[in-house]
Order: C-alpha cells, then sequence, then structure tokens
C-alpha cells in the first residue's frame, strides 16, 4: 500500500521514456493516457451536474473531438463554485471503460446472446404483456433508480402507473432516502430541505449526525472547513458511531453506540427544556406537539405491515416523555458522556449560534430512521433554529437525483408525480395529464423495495425490469433475493453501461446511454433542478433508458400517452411534468430557464428562486402573515414528536459480538461499476477490507492485512483486515466498504427496516469475526 | 542499483518478436506502444555487474534495431536499502 | 524505518532527453468560444503578491531540477486534473487535515523524500484527499479504460520571437503564478528565469479562449 523510492524512480523512467517518445513521434500513445492524435486542442466546455453524489456540484466537460476529454468545476454553480472532488475531475473516465455494454443481449438456452436492441424491445415488450395476462397486473414491476434522470422516471411512472395500473414501481432510493422523505412529511408535510448550501455560510456551529461528510459530501465539507477558516469561530462538531476523517477535521468528535443517537437527541431536547432555552414565543406559534406508536416492529418477515397513528398531546406531556432521558441516563444507554450532551445541548440552545445539522445514511439507514429524522427536527424547532439563513436541519443525499427523480416524480410504490396514489384528488391531477382513464390508477400502494423483491423470490412478481442500479451488490440479505431473481420462471431485464452482479442474473440486458450522452435533468439535495445537454454520443446501439420506455410502452399500445419526437422528448416531458407541480408551493422552472442556468432552485415563483422555505422573507408561499408558515400541514405549524429510544433490530449477543456498519470510501461511488473503471480511483482503493478497532485486532491475533471470516445468522464473508486506516471503528464494531462486487458484503447484512418508510438498516446487525 | 529507461525500435514488422525477446530477460519492463513500432522498455538491475551483462545480451537482441536512453539512475553505496523500510 | 535519502551518499545521473521533448502541442484549451467568466479567478491577483511578498528572493530563484513535465503529467489524467501523490501517505491522518500543508503550502526540502516539495497554488482548500489520490504500487486495472485526453499546452507560444508567452492555462484554483513557476520545486521546463519580478500578468496574458482565434472587427 505504498510507493516506495525505487518505484517512484522507476516511474519517472517510465514517464521520461513515454514523454521522449511523445516528442519524437507525434500520437504516440501507451494506454494509460492516450494522446488525441492530431488535435489542435479545440475544446469546447459544456455544463452538467456531476454523475455521482446527491451534492449535484456544477461541472463543465470539456470536449473534443466528440469525446469527453477534461473537466473542471463551474464557477457559475452555486453548488461548488469552481471546485470539484476526485470523483468528479475523473467522472468522464468513467464513460469510457473498455467493457462498456453497446449492444443488447438476450438469455439464450443459458448464454447471453447479442441481439439488435429493436429486437430486445420486442422480447421485453411481449414477455411484459405475457406476464400481465397469465399472472395478473401486480406480477410485473420496475425498480429504478436516484441515478434515473428525471424523464427516466416519470415515463416509468406514466407507464407503471398511469398505463398498466400496477403500483410496482420502485427504485433504490427508497434504500437511500426513504427515512429523509417520512422524516420530513411526518413533522412538516412537504418532501425535502427548507434550507440550502448557503447556509453553510452562515452557520456558527455544524454537527454533522453519523454523517462522515469528508468523504460522502467532500465539496460540502470542505465549504465548511473554509467558513472556519476564514470566520474563526466556526466549530464543527462530529456525532458518529465510527472516527473517520470527518472526525480527523472536526473540533471535537463524539462516539455513541449504534441507534442510541435516539436517546441523545432526546436528552438534547431535555437539557434545551431544563435549562429554559426554548424558543417559546417560535413554539407556541409555529409548533404542535404529537405521538405515534411505539414498539413498531423491524420489518424481518414477509408480509410485514404497519400504519403509524399521531395523537395530539401537549408541551407538558411532551416534557413528562423526556424525563426518560436525562443526560445521566441517556450516558449509560449510548455511552456518550452526560457532559457532552450537554455540551451539544448548549450549542442548539445558544441563541447567539446558528446551527446547521447535517445528515445522510446513518440517520436514514435506520430500523428506527423516521423517528431520528423527526428527533433531530425536534431540536431544531425548540429553539426555534430553522428555515433561517445558518439556522438548518439538512437533510444530505447520496444520489445525484435521489431527490429529483425519485422524491418529486414519485417513482416509489404509493407516490404519484404530486402527491399519493391513496388521495383520489392526486389519482384525477395525474389521470388528466396523463390521458389515462382515472380507474387505471390504482389507489392502493403495492410493494416497497424489500417486499418487491421478497414478492419476486416467491413469485408474486414474476417480471421485473431493473434500470441504473445494482441490486445484486446492494440489496440487504442479498442471497435470498439473488436466489429468489434467478429462479426459472423469473424475467429480469437490467438496463445498464457496465457488466455488473445485476447483469449476470437477466434475461434481457439493454445498453444505456450514461450521464451526458444523452439529454437529462437531475435534482440534488437543495432543491436544485439541473438541466444537461447530450454532449457526446452513446457508444454502439447504447440508448436513453427514458427512450427505451418510450419504445417498450409503444409496443404494448400506449402510443398516445408516449408520442414524443425524439428531437425534444427531453423537453415536452419536462413541460408535461411541470403541470402536476404548479402553484407556489413546488413551481419548478421552465425548460428554457433550466437550460441557460446551472441549476434553479424550486419553489421557482415569478423568475426567483427560493432559498429558504416556510420564511415569508425568501418564501412566496407563506400566506398566514406571520414570521413563519409551515404550510405543508393543515395546521400550519411543524410537528413535533414524542419518538423513544428503541433497539436495533439485531445487537451484539455473547455469540454474534460485533456491530457490522457499512458505508462508502471517497474513491468509489456506490457499487463501483463506475467509479473502479476510473484508472485512478481503482489504483487508489482497488479492493475493500473490513476496519477493525487495534486493540479487538490484536485481541483476534489479526495484524493489518491479514484475513478475516466476517459470520452472521444471514451468512459469511472472508476479506483483509485493515487497521489505523483512514477509518477506525470503536470497539466492538467493524466497517466494510460496500462497493466491491468481489467482497458482497450484503450477504452479511440484516433485511430489517424502518416500519415508517420501509428502508433497510444496513449500519447495524450482529457479525462474528474470526481470523481466517 | 541503476534504473533506465529506453526507446526501443525494432527491426521492420518485429515489434511482437522483439517483444518477445525483451520479456525473457530478467530485470526488464517493457510497455510497448499501441500505434507505433515503439517499445519504451525500463530495466532495474540490483548492482553494476548485472547491469554490464544485460547490456552486453540487449546489444544482441536479433529483432531490436535500435535503443536510445531516455532516463538513467545510478545510485552507489546503497546496500539492503530497498528492503528494510516500513511498512 | 525509511532512511532518509540524504544520508545516503548517494549520486543522482539524471539524463533526460527532454530538451526536445518540450512537450507537446498547441495551446491550451480553456474556454468554451471565449464564453466562460475568468472574473472571478482573474480577481484572485492577490495571492500571487501575497505568495510574492511571503518568499524569500533566493528562494524563488534557486532550482533544484528534481522535477520535469514528463514526471508533472505521468500523475495527470489531462491536462489540468488533480495530480496524484507519488509518495506514501499515511492514510490515518493522524495530526489533522493540514498534514500535507505543513510541506506543500510553503515548500522546502523535505529530508524524507530527498526533495523540494511542489507548492499548491490553493493552500486555502484545506482537505486535500478531497481531490487528490494516492499512486499504490499495485497498479491493476478493473477494467481496462479506453479513455484519451488532450495534449497538454505547448510550450513557448510567444507571438513574436522573444515576447512573453501568453499563460495557456486556465487559471480556476491555479491562480497563484509563484506557486508553481518559481523556486527549488518548480517543474524545470516551467520555471521562469525572472522569478522575482512578480507581476507576472503585467506581461503575460491569459488565453482565455481556444477555439480559432476571432480577429477583432469593429461593428
Amino acid at each position: 500500500m505504498k510507493l516506495d523510492r525505487r518505484q517512484f524512480i522507476k516511474q519517472a523512467a517510465i514517464s521520461s521514456a513515454f514523454a521522449t517518445a511523445g516528442s519524437l513521434f507525434p500520437g504516440i500513445s501507451f494506454g494509460d493516457w492516450n494522446r488525441l492524435a492530431g488535435n489542435s486542442a479545440l475544446i469546447t466546455w459544456q455544463k452538467s451536474p456531476c454523475r455521482f453524489c446527491g451534492t449535484g456540484c456544477g461541472l463543465l466537460i470539456g470536449v473534443n473531438n466528440n469525446r469527453a476529454v477534461a473537466v473542471k468545476g463551474d464557477p457559475a454553480c452555486s453548488v461548488n463554485k469552481g471546485l470539484c472532488c476526485m470523483k468528479g475531475y475523473h467522472s468522464v473516465q468513467a464513460l469510457y471503460g473498455k467493457d462498456r455494454l453497446t449492444t443488447a443481449k438476450i438469455r439464450k438456452n443459458g448464454s447471453m446472446v447479442e441481439v439488435p436492441i429493436q429486437e430486445a424491445l420486442d422480447l421485453v415488450a411481449s414477455k411484459l404483456k405475457e406476464t400481465r395476462e397469465k399472472h395478473g397486473k401486480d406480477a410485473v414491476a420496475m425498480y429504478g433508480s436516484g441515478q434515473w434522470t428525471i424523464p427516466d422516471g416519470y415515463v416509468a411512472s406514466k407507464l407503471f402507473k398511469g398505463c398498466l395500473g400496477t403500483n410496482n414501481l420502485e427504485a433504490n432510493a427508497r434504500l437511500c432516502m426513504a427515512s429523509a422523505v417520512t422524516g420530513f412529511m411526518t413533522s412538516f408535510g412537504l418532501d425535502e430541505p427548507m434550507g440550502c448550501y448557503e447556509d453553510i455560510d452562515y452557520a456558527d456551529v455544524f454537527v454533522t449526525w453519523g454523517n462522515n461528510m469528508a468523504e460522502m459530501h467532500p465539496v460540502l465539507f470542505s465549504r465548511m472547513v473554509a467558513n472556519r477558516k476564514r470566520r474563526k469561530d466556526v466549530t464543527i462538531i462530529d456525532f458518529a458511531t465510527r472516527l473517520t476523517r470527518t472526525s480527523q477535521a472536526s473540533d471535537k468528535s463524539i462516539l455513541f453506540k449504534p441507534q442510541t443517537d435516539l436517546a441523545v437527541a432526546n436528552a438534547i431536547c431535555y437539557e434545551i427544556i431544563r435549562n429554559g432555552w426554548v424558543d417559546s414565543n417560535f413554539v407556541g406559534e409555529h409548533v404542535s406537539f404529537h405521538k405515534g406508536k411505539t414498539n413498531i416492529g423491524y420489518g424481518t418477515e414477509d408480509h410485514f405491515s404497519f400504519k403509524d397513528k399521531a395523537e395530539s398531546i401537549d408541551f407538558e406531556e411532551f416534557k413528562a416523555f423526556l424525563d426518560d432521558y436525562t443526560p445521566e441516563k441517556v450516558e449509560k444507554i449510548s455511552g456518550v458522556k452526560a457532559e457532552d450532551i450537554k455540551y451539544l445541548a448548549s450549542l442548539y440552545g445558544d441563541p447567539t449560534l446558528k446551527v446547521t445539522s447535517f445528515w445522510c445514511m446513518g440517520m436514514n439507514q435506520h430500523t428506527r430512521g423516521t423517528w431520528i429524522n423527526n428527533l433531530v427536527y425536534n431540536i431544531h424547532l425548540l429553539v426555534g433554529k430553522i428555515s433561517t439563513p445558518g439556522n438548518s436541519p439538512f437533510s444530505l443525499t447520496g444520489q445525484p437525483s435521489a431527490c429529483g427523480t425519485v422524491r418529486e416524480v414519485g417513482t416509489l410504490t404509493h407516490k404519484l408525480p404530486h402527491g399519493v396514489v391513496m388521495n383520489e384528488k392526486h389519482r384525477k391531477l395525474a389521470a388528466e395529464i396523463w390521458d389515462v382513464p382515472v380507474t387505471n390508477i390504482d389507489p392502493k400502494p403495492s410493494n416497497h423495495t424489500v417486499a418487491m423483491f421478497r414478492a419476486l423470490d416467491r413469485g408474486d412478481i414474476k417480471f421485473m425490469w431493473i434500470q441504473v442500479t445494482n441490486p445484486m451488490v446492494t440489496m440487504p440479505n442479498l442471497k435470498r433475493y439473488r436466489d429468489g431473481a434467478k429462479k426459472d420462471d423469473r424475467f429480469i431485464v437490467v438496463s445498464d453501461v457496465y457488466p455488473t452482479p445485476t447483469t449476470d442474473i437477466a434475461d434481457v440486458i439493454l445498453p444505456a446511454a450514461m450521464w451526458i450522452e444523452q439529454e437529462g435533468l437531475y435534482g440534488n439535495s437543495e432543491r436544485r433542478t439541473q438541466h444537461f445537454a447530450q454532449i457526446v454520443d452513446p457508444p454502439g446501439e447504447a440508448m436513453s433508458d427514458t427512450w427505451q420506455i418510450i419504445e417498450v410502452a409503444r409496443r404494448l399500445g400506449f402510443t398516445k400517452q408516449f408520442s414524443w419526437s425524439e428531437d425534444d422528448y427531453i423537453e415536452k416531458i419536462w413541460e408535461e411534468y411541470r403541470r402536476f407541480h404548479a402553484g407556489p408551493k413546488h413551481e419548478m422552472a421552465p425548460y428554457q430557464v433550466l437550460k441557460a442556468r446551472s441549476g434553479v432552485q424550486w419553489p421557482f415563483v415569478d423568475g426567483k428562486e427560493t432559498r429558504w422555505r416556510f420564511n415569508p422573507k425568501y418564501d412566496p408561499a407563506c400566506t398566514n402573515g406571520k414570521d413563519f408558515d409551515f404550510y405543508g400541514k393543515k395546521n400550519n405549524r411543524a410537528w413535533i414528536w414524542a419518538r423513544p429510544y428503541e433497539p436495533a433490530a439485531e445487537s451484539p449477543d455473547s455469540e454474534y459480538n460485533f456491530w457490522l456498519n457499512t458505508g462508502r470510501v471517497i474513491e468509489h461511488w456506490h457499487t463501483g461499476s463506475m467509479t473502479r473503471r476510473v484508472p485512478v480511483l481503482h489504483n487508489a482503493v482497488p479492493s475493500a477490507y473490513v476496519e477493525i478497532h487495534p486493540e479487538d485486532a490484536a485481541e483476534l491475533g489479526v495484524v493489518d492485512g491479514e484475513k478475516v471470516r466476517i459470520i452472521s445468522r444471514r451468512g459469511e464473508i472472508v476479506m483483509p483486515a485493515q487497521i489505523k486506516g483512514r477509518g477506525v471503528p470503536a470497539r466492538g464494531m467493524v466497517f466494510v466498504p460496500f462497493f466491491d462486487e468481489s467482497y458482497l458484503i450484503n450477504e452479511v447484512t440484516l433485511d430489517a427496516f424502518c416500519p415508517i418508510s420501509k428502508q433497510p438498516d444496513y449500519k447495524k446487525c450482529a457479525v462474528k469475526l474470526e481470523k481466517a | 542499483m541503476p534504473i533506465f529507461s529506453y526507446l526501443a525500435i525494432p527491426k521492420t514488422e518485429a515489434k511482437e518478436k522483439l517483444c518477445i525477446e525483451l520479456s525473457a530477460l530478467d530485470h526488464c519492463q517493457i510497455m510497448p506502444a499501441d500505434n507505433q513500432d515503439i517499445v519504451v522498455l525500463v530495466t532495474d538491475t540490483p548492482d553494476e555487474s548485472t547491469e554490464k551483462r544485460l547490456q552486453e545480451r540487449l546489444k544482441k537482441l536479433q529483432h531490436l534495431q535500435s535503443l536510445s536512453m531516455a532516463f538513467g539512475y545510478d545510485e552507489k553505496n546503497d546496500k539492503g536499502e530497498q528492503t528494510d523500510h516500513e511498512t | 524505518m525509511m532512511r532518509p535519502f540524504w544520508k545516503n551518499n548517494s549520486t543522482i545521473s539524471l539524463h533526460v532527453i527532454l530538451g526536445v521533448a518540450g512537450i507537446c502541442l498547441a495551446i491550451a484549451a480553456t474556454s468554451a468560444s471565449g464564453r466562460e467568466k475568468l472574473t472571478d479567478y482573474d480577481n484572485q491577483g492577490s495571492k500571487i503578491y501575497r505568495s510574492y511578498d511571503a518568499r524569500t528572493r533566493a528562494d524563488m530563484t534557486s532550482a533544484s531540477g528534481g522535477r520535469n513535465l514528463a514526471e508533472f503529467y505521468a500523475l495527470r489524467q489531462y491536462p489540468g486534473s488533480p495530480p496524484r501523490i507519488p509518495h506514501k501517505v499515511d492514510q490515518s491522518f493522524k495530526t489533522g487535515e493540514l498534514d500535507c500543508l505543513s510541506c506543500h503550502e510553503k515548500g522546502g526540502y523535505s529530508p524524507e523524500y530527498g526533495a523540494f516539495a511542489p507548492v499548491t497554488p490553493h493552500p486555502e482548500n484545506s482537505l486535500c484527499y478531497q481531490c487528490h489520490t494516492p499512486v499504490l504500487d499495485e497498479d491493476k486495472h478493473f477494467a481496462e479504460s479506453q479513455w484519451k485526453s488532450i495534449e497538454p499546452p505547448r510550450l513557448g507560444q510567444s507571438s513574436l520571437g522573444g515576447s512573453p508567452p501568453p499563460i495557456p492555462h486556465s487559471l480556476q484554483l491555479r491562480e497563484n503564478c509563484i506557486a508553481c513557476h518559481t523556486g527549488p520545486a518548480a517543474v524545470a521546463e516551467i520555471r521562469v528565469s525572472h522569478a522575482a519580478r512578480g507581476d507576472c500578468r503585467q506581461c503575460h496574458a491569459t488565453v482565455i479562449q481556444s477555439e480559432p482565434l476571432r480577429i477583432f472587427q469593429r461593428k
């Protein structure tokens, strides 16, 4: 894991030889960086949001001769102001892996055979039709992605919900954002953050809740660090279960035991009330108190169902509820010192400090994910630190269009582009815009993601079309779902850009256009919609996911609903979709505006973006005449929820005595199918490993690089140990990044989920370790 | 501990044969160009005498037209240094 | 422990046939038909003066010849990409995010690596690993790449013999000329011969467009 001096000299010898060869023989190429021959350095720069995370950095893509050849940060984009991270700078290299899928393939007698894409689309349509006729409308399903462009998700919803009448439409954002959504819906009645990234430039205190932002959202994290350097009095608190690069850069790092963030958040509220730090004007005018069901289960069994029931309570009842959460009591549960809890409370409570909280997967991938989202909002609401510059509870996203496509278009079983399938008014609006009979839209949600793969395993679903995602790496308790997908009479269609463990189980593989090989739109974490033009041509027969769906829809007879021309279908789809969000609460910018700018925030009203919602100084949808208007809820108030601490679905015991936590590293994005084809990123972290605390490693008798067997009740895996690497878990916990398809850690994880959001918990299950 | 890099030019139409010849030699690493008849050769020998022997053998290669040096490095009094650094 | 190189008594001879190499072709690719707003970066010129004031004349004018353009580009994927880190990095960054900057903010000789540390032009960005990845010795591909990029900018693009050459790259993140073009760690081919002058952009114009130059015409 190093380059010693001799290798360094050798590298210099090689590069000198390359340089000499290049000067003597122009155009000569040696693989690594093939210099485009005969170019006159003509390069044009075109804007695009980055392909990777939900930050939504603006990039300028340098194009020469129909190839993307360079990247720089877009100075005109307010998200990143010209700076990127290593994934962004090398993102265009992900287009050029040698094993790009360029032709369609279908399974014939057990092996994949190349066919013209039109023939493959014929097969997809006929198989879908046949399954539907034979087994009913809910025997077919589509599983999409927060990497779908907005038009991709929109046509998928129109086809499946509007035309085929099944709510079997889900997206991988269920695995990453569902708890954030239910958190927003239960606390505010409207999805997505009230604040924006500009909060970073105003906040005095940042608290990262279970969030290794330095690696996962590096551009925003470095903006925080730059603010601290410039303004001096900025404090960054890392509140986490393991030490990471975020801990290294923070002013104070506080470790808690997995799942006990629930208790700590309540203890912070307890302290705020005890010390009289409650902003009583704000709470009196803008907040109401509620409680829901408790002991709500974990969803590990098939056909699990749960419906929460809200009851109103008053402030005194809420205060009494918090009596179980004194800092001293919570210290015993969480391992966080009472004084640290009091310190956190004092930061939130100090009326002179502006506080921004950031979180992402630590709070969302949580069997009480909705609750912990509610609890952090509780803190901000009690002290009135919300919806003003610098005061922001901010839920970050992991995919470039988790917000834009999955949450706003609503590619989840219960959702419609505006509202939910259960609501008759919302169904009528959708039917009208989609030009389908309203009876087409099923008022009952069907399967959320985990339930959908369980249904596939049982055989209730027999046809599944997967686009832009890699569930055969990412599903928890993976073995069950892979075995299920491989059963004989299941038919799996996969649209992707590279071969993956998911294309391995496909009956049809459709080659997809990637990112800037098509026109599209993404939506980032801060309600920003970002348009990109087609910048280079897709390879071979690769086709945009949107157009694949349109082709199949037409073959199924829905020509009227999918009548767009290939020349301007993205513009036409956008303008049709926009109708769903008309009005000051969610107005989207017109196509021409999006095309011209590096992203536009919604609500976009009278030509103006809304940076802080619920605040009448910035948000034209506020109409109650007060200093805030939480108009998402019928009582025009934000809801504080009494949510207790409940343990994880599976905690370490005497046999399975370690926590297993999974996640990412800065170099790789999700399952690595793109970043591992970027030489620089692959070289930096070529394979996965298991992080072990040095003392645990010593007890196991394992040194750095030695193999360890990780065993859970569901599966086991052998992989090299990393001790004192970039991250150090607490004692009794191990951490494994999930990007590496040769170490499928999700065969070990548990498919328990939050009963409200149905989002699985990838951060907590029990394992034992053996030296392998 | 000498390290050298060269541009090796094969005799006409003999790039692949030259690559085979070079690969057979110890202490040699080659990187053939994708689109021209040029091979980058990097040699990394443990001591002077090995280096001399290697250079003699290079001179005798059947398919080599010419060799031009791009980079050279030689570090004397450097016994055993490469093995004892930390990991 | 790695033995410090300066104790090795070693002689290093570099025969680099690079004079000819001069590296490649053409003007740098800076901007879309001259539409890019360079102002933001152009306004960062104070960095040049601060850096100029902070460094001694002796430091700026000294040279080590320790790096050349071939090595410089070997660490990059395209002209302007963040270079990879060619030496060992302690991944745990135990002393915090300023670790890299302790050498690369101001430069100077590093006994550990036996070389002068190159100076970063953007020390205000302190999370270095956000963009820079280390080079590991195991250099295998996961899947082969068909990546190609353009040639780096050609050197010596003076319009007239002896006239000051224009700046052939974007100033974004590279506003501080002093950092890369002067001092002992500067890449030999792009080290200026007159480091002590300081006001670089008095003579060197930025090339802000890469399409064929349009001739100015009055309407």
